[in-house]
């Protein structure tokens, strides 16, 4: 990708530099907020992340309270009607926020205009295979090398298991937009591949978005 | 008797089959669902038929903190947990009845889910009882070396036995419902097998124990129907025939009566193995002081020698074709309105002399699937579906007629049960296949491909009902 689009990429993003976040809960119980409308809050802070961000909210359920935090930093701009006490349902909204896009999500934006996607070919829960797991966990996706034909991917749906291999390029996981097990559409993305040749264009990128891009 | 409100832990066709049950015996309900299953016709019979304040969504059919949270906040006072998910759940149904604001749990006691629930334990009792059982471990195997050593003492057995070709079986410890199962026809090839298996044991039931057992060629797959109640009552409602399955082991077709030896012949005295494994199952259940429906579950070799495989602590999918069968007194019996009422306490009120059976039943389960492929399920949206009304005829489905119905890819592709009843096994075999013509299954996926069932399968394996 040349460097003038990601300016123009980057410009459209500046534009409208916001997301808004729709926190739901993550299953049933009582809801108690503690933050208000209008209030700033933080996502987890901290080296490893080890600080939890801003308490929204505690949802109880089997005597266990559990408390939600923000994930993002924000401001609150919306909290749904409910009273301290109401039984919520799992997944039912309960708050907004208004969060200013960070370097990493704007990178992330960017990268799925310049790596090689590689998309679920159908709707189910997708898995790394052991052998590639491993070496995610080991060293990171970025030291995985793909090769066309590889089977990279176990597809689960209806209890039962079928290998994917891989389509494209051949290259490095430079960026994964799933988790291990989480149920995705067909076409959502799964990882993006940056072939070898494309390497050192990629780290421009890299470099020209940390650079222009001023986190608030 | 004492009005309840019954929480239904599960979805789909057994949701609504226990919700029309509580409804029968004037008991009110509470249903859950999760948002991929939204437009399961489950949901929709419970806000016609539960009022308000009947439906609740939660995250997963799997949290017991969601069932019973929703438990609380709607007052239900039971829990029935159709099969699947909690039903052979030991820790379940005890957290149900001893937590602090108890619940009945509409099954047998705990304490009998821990013993029969664990195939292995279940094998131990039935060696105990002389009750006959296949060749294998008795207790799940973790250690690869340990299960490389039976593997080899199982081939060497069946090689003394005269069998030419031995095979064995390996199977998750904590697996069911036919998942989870491989065969080995050779020790070089058992390590790679015995090592994917834990892999996916471990993925899909966060166990990786095995079990490593005798395969039994070319049996027939019967069960026995057990029905107790908590006061020392003991019945049978017969037994069924199981066998035809999809490669996967799943079952497909389900008949009632096990076998049918007034006009197939077989090579052994099939009425006697029907009676060995009733008599066989009931000694299980009045040893273990059984109290609720459960199904024992056996396989038949050609030679008609009979093993028990295992127990299953909960209603079955096929219910309704030993139901279709049974007259108690000679009335109809609906054997998931005897487990809610049992369940909640009530006594049997009839014994063994008072049940009869009439004529024949097959359930065949009608699945979005390509029998032609492996049977790989069907991804896509249901556009056509209905299905004519006859006497004789059962269909107990969650897949709405009056709309588009887009399969979940998160269960199996279920869509529809049909039970039909015959005078005898040939009458029972044409109004099968008289049902199988007239349904109507139409579907489409996002590639615009035409939906792929079972409904040939199903039609092709009628002649081969019963037949051994």
């Amino acid at each position: 990708m040349k460097t003038s689009n990601i300016k123009e990429l980057l410009d459209k993003i500046k534009e409208n530099p916001y997301k808004t976040i729709v926190v739901k809960t993550p299953h049933c119980g009582t809801i108690e907020f503690v933050v208000g409308e209008g209030e700033e809050v933080k996502g987890p802070r901290g080296k490893y992340k080890e600080q939890p961000g801003t308490l929204l909210a505690y949802l109880t359920r089997e005597n266990n309270q559990k408390p939600l935090y923000a994930q993002e930093r924000g401001i609150i701009s919306k909290i749904y009607p409910f009273q301290k006490g109401d039984f919520v349902e799992a997944n039912t909204p309960i708050l907004e926020i208004k969060h200013y896009l960070t370097k990493e999500e704007v990178l992330e934006l960017i990268l799925k205009e310049t790596l090689y996607l590689f998309r679920a070919p159908e709707k189910g829960k997708y898995y790394f295979v052991p052998e590639i797991d491993k070496r995610i966990k080991a060293k990171g996706c970025q030291k995985v090398k793909l090769h066309p034909g590889e089977e990279v991917l176990i597809l689960s749906r209806m209890k039962r298991e079928t290998f994917l291999p891989y389509e494209g390029p051949e290259g490095i996981i430079y960026h994964l937009y799933f988790k291990p097990g989480q149920s995705l559409n067909a076409e959502d993305i799964l990882f993006g591949v940056c072939p070898p040749e494309d390497l050192e264009s990629i780290k421009e990128v890299v470099l020209k978005v940390k650079s222009e891009w001023e986190e608030k | 008797m004492k009005k309840h409100k019954i929480l239904v832990a599960n979805r789909g066709e057994i949701a609504l089959r226990i919700m029309q049950a509580c409804l029968n015996l004037g008991h009110d309900f509470v249903a859950v669902y999760t948002e991929e299953d939204k437009e399961s016709l489950h949901c929709r019979f419970a806000q016609e038929k539960g009022g308000e304040k009947s439906l609740f969504k939660i995250s997963s059919y799997q949290d017991a903190n969601e069932i019973l949270a929703v438990a609380d906040y709607s007052q239900a006072t039971a829990i029935h947990p159709g099969y699947g998910f909690f039903a052979e759940d030991y820790r379940f149904a005890r957290r149900v009845v001893t937590r602090s604001k108890p619940l009945i749990f509409i099954g047998p006691n705990w304490k009998i889910i821990k013993e029969l629930g664990d195939k292995i334990q279940t094998k131990r009792l039935a060696r105990k009882l002389d009750v006959p059982t296949v060749p294998g471990s008795d207790r799940p195997i973790y250690d690869e070396l340990e299960a490389e050593e039976l593997a080899r003492d199982l081939f060497i057995f069946q090689k003394e036995q005269g069998i030419e070709h031995p095979v064995i079986l390996i199977k998750a410890s904590a697996g069911g419902g036919g998942m989870g199962i491989e065969e080995v026809g050779d020790m070089d090839r058992f390590r790679s097998v015995l090592r994917r298996l834990r892999n996916y044991a471990q993925r899909q039931f966060g166990n990786d124990g095995v079990l490593i057992e005798q395969r039994v060629f070319d049996f027939n797959h019967l069960e026995v129907q057990i029905v107790a109640d908590r006061h020392g009552q003991v019945v049978h409602f017969g037994t069924r025939n199981c066998t035809i399955q999809s490669t996967g082991r799943q079952k497909r077709i389900e008949v009632a009566p096990g076998f049918y030896p007034k006009t197939i012949n077989y090579a052994f005295d099939a009425q006697k193995v029907l009676q060995d494994i009733v008599k066989y199952s009931l000694r299980i259940a009045r040893e273990v002081k059984y109290d609720n429906v459960g199904t024992w579950e056996w396989i038949v070799s050609p030679t008609g020698q009979p093993f028990l495989m295992e127990v299953n602590t909960r209603i079955q999918v096929e219910n309704g074709v030993s139901a279709i069968i049974s007259r108690v007194k000679g009335q109809e019996v609906n054997l998931i309105e005897e487990q809610i009422r049992l369940g909640l306490g009530e006594k049997l009120n009839y014994s063994q002399k008072d049940i009869s059976f009439q004529g024949v039943g097959i359930e065949y389960r009608i699945i979005a699937e390509s029998p032609e492929e492996n049977f790989t399920p069907w991804v896509g949206t249901i556009t056509r579906f209905s299905y004519p009304n006859y006497p004789w005829l059962q269909v107990f489905s969650h897949v709405p007629q009056d709309k588009p119905y887009e399969i979940p890819t998160d269960f199996d592709p279920n869509l529809a049960l049909a039970i039909v009843w015959g005078k005898d096994l040939e009458e029972a075999k044409r109004h099968g296949l008289k049902f199988l013509e007239e349904v109507v299954l139409e579907g489409e996926n996002k590639k615009g491909e035409k939906l792929k069932s079972n409904l040939n399968f199903l039609k092709a394996k009628t002649s081969e009902i019963l037949v051994f």
